[in-house]
């Protein structure tokens, strides 16, 4: 019987010659539909049949990097989220965040509508109430917090400030910050004369040297650099590239070293300097001349690492590799001297490039010359938390950022806020900021979503890339763009005339206009709605040719000095989480049951201790411990972990929330409870000059680990569960 | 060599553990596709995560000089298979049509006997029925089952790629293409670590990889077989 109807249902097919069971349909969303709608069974869009998948290209928003996706929908929903292999930033790939997106969009605990206050409102409410603040603020007493993407919102705020009268938006988010992505930019202006982020070409260098730079895992743009590092692996025959990592803690990127140094905290810029110097040095070089003036064995006592070890380097590069680069970032960019270390790191590069060698440090040309804004300075920050605790901010716009939970408390944003008369948060989740707001008007996530994001890192040529809604909204959200526009329009006179488009659509459809004049593109098309729809399809606009030209640097003979460090017994590495980053995304539950990679914990918050440490201060795995810093305490479960310093604690961020959702609400703790206020010599927070204490608080709790399985049979180092996990931190 | 043979299929997997970073976008991707259940923090430590796909991590050496090896892990579809012979319902036993180790779910009555002779730790068992709140369960995929309390489950090789680009190449009159099926974690895979092709056709990628000097089977010497070949990482000593 079953075998009957089998036959029939192909035969069906057959005549209606529709071909295979899952056809590739790259759609561009109908051609004159501007938002998806809910379709009834029996009036299913043109593009849909039952059984049949359509793809969607889109772009990933769970980081700012902006790889473009292909979103396999079955029937109006999102089922499967795959790389765009066109894409010149992932060319296809994923990471583990980009892939549990879904659970983003079908996220239970998310926003279902527009509140006031708690209480639910409608949006013709939320609307006229939104345009009530826009017109009966002072300009000047307005702020705007917007996150690091997308890029088409924070231009057309820009804009509707600018016509206010408004200070501009400020971008903010964790991520940045522990990027130090002005930090870099800065150092890049001054080292290659172009103020942006670098790109560093290791696909096919011979030598890696990273200081710090953590970038597999979720540094600027981890799946380019993925894609880097497997073809400077293995992509050139009887070529394989060498990674040597320099950081007090064995990161994702240190694990998959040929050689990892854990050098003292805030030596990285000397270490640099140090190398150069052996590397000039062996290439017979008089040190001195135009060279920095080191003395690299007091360097190497001082950083703790072995003379030795990094004259082989040096020789390496000196004889055997023809294209070296050199990354700073993560920890290192962190430190009291982090703008120096930056610019000695990148120096590297420019000495390389006058010793005779390749050197790979190229960056993404801007669409059409337009720069996307920056990230907000550490100054900006504290001047407009400053304005807020005075009292002079009467209304705070937040978007696409989590102040209160992303900025370390000792910032004192929480107190401010309570001294903001209105605060108007735009998130999909009820997360911690928009828990204290006064009016929540929960935006659509990405995958609902229209907009773009230019990018920045990874891409060899101008991109930008494209935003459409895979599916319909899920619940009563609304895109916070259109709700602007409308609140406009709602006050009328000059600000309408000055903002004049009707919704999101019509804005970006003018932004993108400037693209249907060039023809170096992958498509180029005169028509307005053609064109459209080929950016839609494509999942964004590109040239057709790469653009990428490395860099000239000049070698700068920067003093690193020593970097300064808070009061404590041992030193803190804080570093994004490999899988949940800054903790956004903490409340998909494949995220938090994705094993960290080096540790295999899942769904909780660990410290990194050394054996002889923990050894010497009595803590064994599991048992619960506080870490104080001179700005915060927080508990966290020991890990014995064999890749870090002695002197060293190493806690990852993006556990510890208070509100978002039931899987990350109340689960482990946000060590940015730790840091203080200070700059790292440039304009972002030096993170890495913390000092903690440690103490036992005598409990334990199992940490969740992927490891456990493996080793049942092993070491026996399995114990059972002596605190369950209802019982939570508390002692 | 063989010819190839459109009836005749024999899917391998090649994984460079050189290329590999072990960043967990497999780990993800895997369960995004196979409805693969998440089960919480105290289930995990009881050691009854549901991952079908982990990255085993390996301490080498001491501190300094301390390095880690990863490992991705999955069903190695064995073809000859400890868990096969030991299923007293024939709910794991061997497809001819591709040589996969296959899970009958209907079948399984759940004696874990499969899950206690792989050598791998590659299966997982339904300890509880997990739930996907709505609309959280929106994002299942509907070509894969979702698997219900008592059922031993485990990598398929996404056979319902497999599926799908075998009738597609059937209804057009053709072998299927080198690179037309890949499995998830094979997809997301930023390194390209993970490459996935018939052993059969003589000019797939994973013919050429697997005849690297740096090919290993993991246990081969059990006597497994195993269809998923790791090329070995080997780092540079300074």
């Amino acid at each position: 019987m079953s075998q009957e109807q089998r036959l029939t249902r192909r035969d069906v097919l057959k005549l209606a010659g529709l071909g295979g069971a899952v056809a590739a349909v790259l759609s561009g969303c109908g051609p004159t539909a501007k938002y998806v709608r809910r379709q009834p069974y029996y009036d299913m869009p043109e593009y849909a049949r039952p059984g049949a998948s359509v793809y969607f290209a889109t772009t990933c928003r769970e980081c700012p990097a902006g790889c473009g996706l292909v979103v396999r929908t079955v029937e109006g929903r999102a089922i499967k989220i795959e790389g765009n292999p066109n894409h010149p930033v992932n060319k296809g790939a994923t990471c583990a965040r980009g892939q549990a997106a879904l659970e983003t969009l079908y996220n239970p605990d998310r926003a279902k509508g527009p509140t006031r206050q708690g209480k639910p409102i409608t949006w013709d409410e939320a609307i006229t109430a939104l345009a009530d603040l826009l017109q009966n603020t002072p300009p000047e007493s307005m702020a705007f917090l917007l996150g690091l993407a997308p890029d088409h919102l924070a231009e057309l705020v820009y804009e509707i400030t600018q016509a206010l009268g408004a200070p501009p938006p400020l971008r903010v988010g964790a991520l940045a910050f522990m990027e130090a992505r002005n930090t870099l930019a800065g150092a890049a202006e001054r080292v290659f004369g172009t103020k942006a982020l670098p790109t560093f070409d290791i696909a096919d260098a011979d030598l890696v040297l990273s200081f710090g730079a953590n970038f597999m895992e979720t540094w600027l743009s981890p799946v380019y650099y993925g894609k880097a590092y497997g073809a400077m692996r293995r992509g050139r025959p009887g070529r394989r590239g060498i990674l040597v990592h320099f950081e007090p803690r064995m990161s994702m990127t240190a694990a998959n070293a040929d050689l990892w140094l854990p050098i003292k905290p805030g030596t990285e810029g000397l270490v640099a300097q140090a190398l150069g110097y052996l590397v000039a040095e062996a290439m017979g070089r008089e040190p001195g001349e135009g060279l920095f003036q080191v003395d690299p064995a007091q360097i190497a006592q001082q950083a703790e690492v072995s003379l030795e070890k990094l004259e082989k380097v040096a020789r390496y590069i000196a004889n055997e590799a023809e294209k070296v680069v050199a990354i700073p970032g993560g920890v290192a960019l962190g430190q009291s001297n982090g703008f120096a270390i930056a610019q000695a790191v990148l120096s590297l590069n420019a000495l390389f490039q006058e010793l005779g060698k390749e050197t790979g440090v190229f960056f993404t040309p801007p669409v059409n010359g337009e720069a996307p804004l920056a990230p907000a300075t550490l100054a900006d920050i504290q001047d407009l938390i400053g304005r807020m605790q005075a009292g002079k901010v009467k209304v705070l716009f937040v978007h696409g950022v989590n102040p209160v939970y992303e900025f370390p408390p000792s910032w004192g944003f929480a107190e401010a806020l309570k001294k903001v008369g209105t605060v108007v948060s735009f998130a999909s989740f009820v997360d911690e900021t928009a828990a204290q707001a006064h009016l929540h008007l929960p935006d659509h996530t990405f995958l609902e979503s229209w907009g773009y994001q230019r990018v920045q890192v990874g891409a060899d040529r101008e991109t930008l890339s494209a935003f459409q809604p895979v599916v319909v909204p899920v619940f009563d959200t609304k895109a916070t763009a259109d709700v602007l526009l409308a609140a406009v329009q709602q006050v009328g006179g000059a600000l309408a005339e000055a903002v004049p488009y009707k919704n999101e659509v019509e804005f970006i459809q003018k932004k993108v206009a400037a693209l249907r004049e060039r023809t170096d593109g992958i498509y180029a098309h005169p028509h307005p709605q053609v064109f459209w729809n080929l950016f839609l399809q494509h999942g964004g606009w590109w040239t057709e040719q790469s653009q990428k030209e490395l860099a000239r640097g000049s070698v700068l003979n920067v003093q690193v000095g020593e970097a300064d460090f808070d009061q404590g017994d041992l030193y803190l590495v804080v570093f994004p989480h490999p899988i949940l980053a800054e903790g956004a995304s903490a409340n998909n539950p494949w995220l938090q049951e994705t094993p960290d990679p080096t540790t295999t914990v899942m769904w909780n918050t660990w410290v990194e201790v050394h054996p002889e440490t923990a050894a010497r201060l009595g803590l064994q795995n599991d048992d619960v411990v506080e870490i104080a810093s001179p700005y915060g305490a927080i508990q966290a479960v020991v890990y014995v972990y064999p890749g870090i310093r002695p002197d060293t604690l190493a806690v990852p961020m993006g556990q510890g929330h208070t509100a978002l959702g039931r899987w990350a609400r109340g689960r482990g703790a946000n060590p940015l409870a730790l840091l203080g206020p200070e700059a790292n010599g440039a304009s972002d927070p030096a993170f890495a000059r913390v000092r903690v204490r440690v103490r036992r608080l005598g409990t334990r709790r199992q940490l969740a680990r992927k490891e456990n399985v493996v080793g049942v049979y092993g070491d026996g180092r399995y114990e059972p569960v002596e605190a369950k996990a209802e019982s939570g931190m508390k002692e | 060599m063989a010819e190839m043979d459109p009836q005749h299929t024999k899917w391998v997997m090649v994984i460079d553990l050189d290329r590999c970073n072990g960043c967990g976008a497999c780990v993800t991707a895997c369960a995004m596709e196979n409805n693969v259940a998440f089960t919480g923090e105290e289930e995990n430590a009881y050691g009854r995560g549901m991952h079908w796909l982990r990255i085993v991590r390996y301490w080498v050496g001491e501190w300094p000089n301390v390095q880690v090896r990863f490992m991705p892990m999955l069903c190695q579809q064995c073809s000859n298979a400890p868990c096969e012979p030991v299923c007293p319902v024939f709910a794991t036993m061997h497809s001819e049509a591709q040589e996969l180790n296959i899970q009958v779910y209907n079948r399984c009555i759940g004696t874990r006997y499969c899950a206690n002779n792989c050598p791998y730790i590659a299966r997982t068992f339904n300890w509880f029925d997990y739930e996907w709140p709505e609309p959280l369960n929106f994002h299942l995929n509907p070509d894969v089952t979702v698997r219900r309390r008592g059922i031993m489950e485990k990598c398929t090789f996404c056979i319902q790629r497999i599926r799908a680009a075998e009738e597609e190449a059937r209804m057009e009159g053709r072998p299927v293409r080198d690179g037309e099926v890949q499995p998830a974690c094979a997809q997301a895979c930023p390194t390209e670590a993970i490459v996935f092709g018939n052993w059969q056709d003589p000019n797939s990628k994973v013919r050429e990889l697997a005849e690297s000097q740096r090919g290993f089977r993991f246990l081969e010497e059990l006597g497994t077989e195993p269809k998923v070949i790791y090329l070995s990482s080997q780092k540079h000593e300074f």
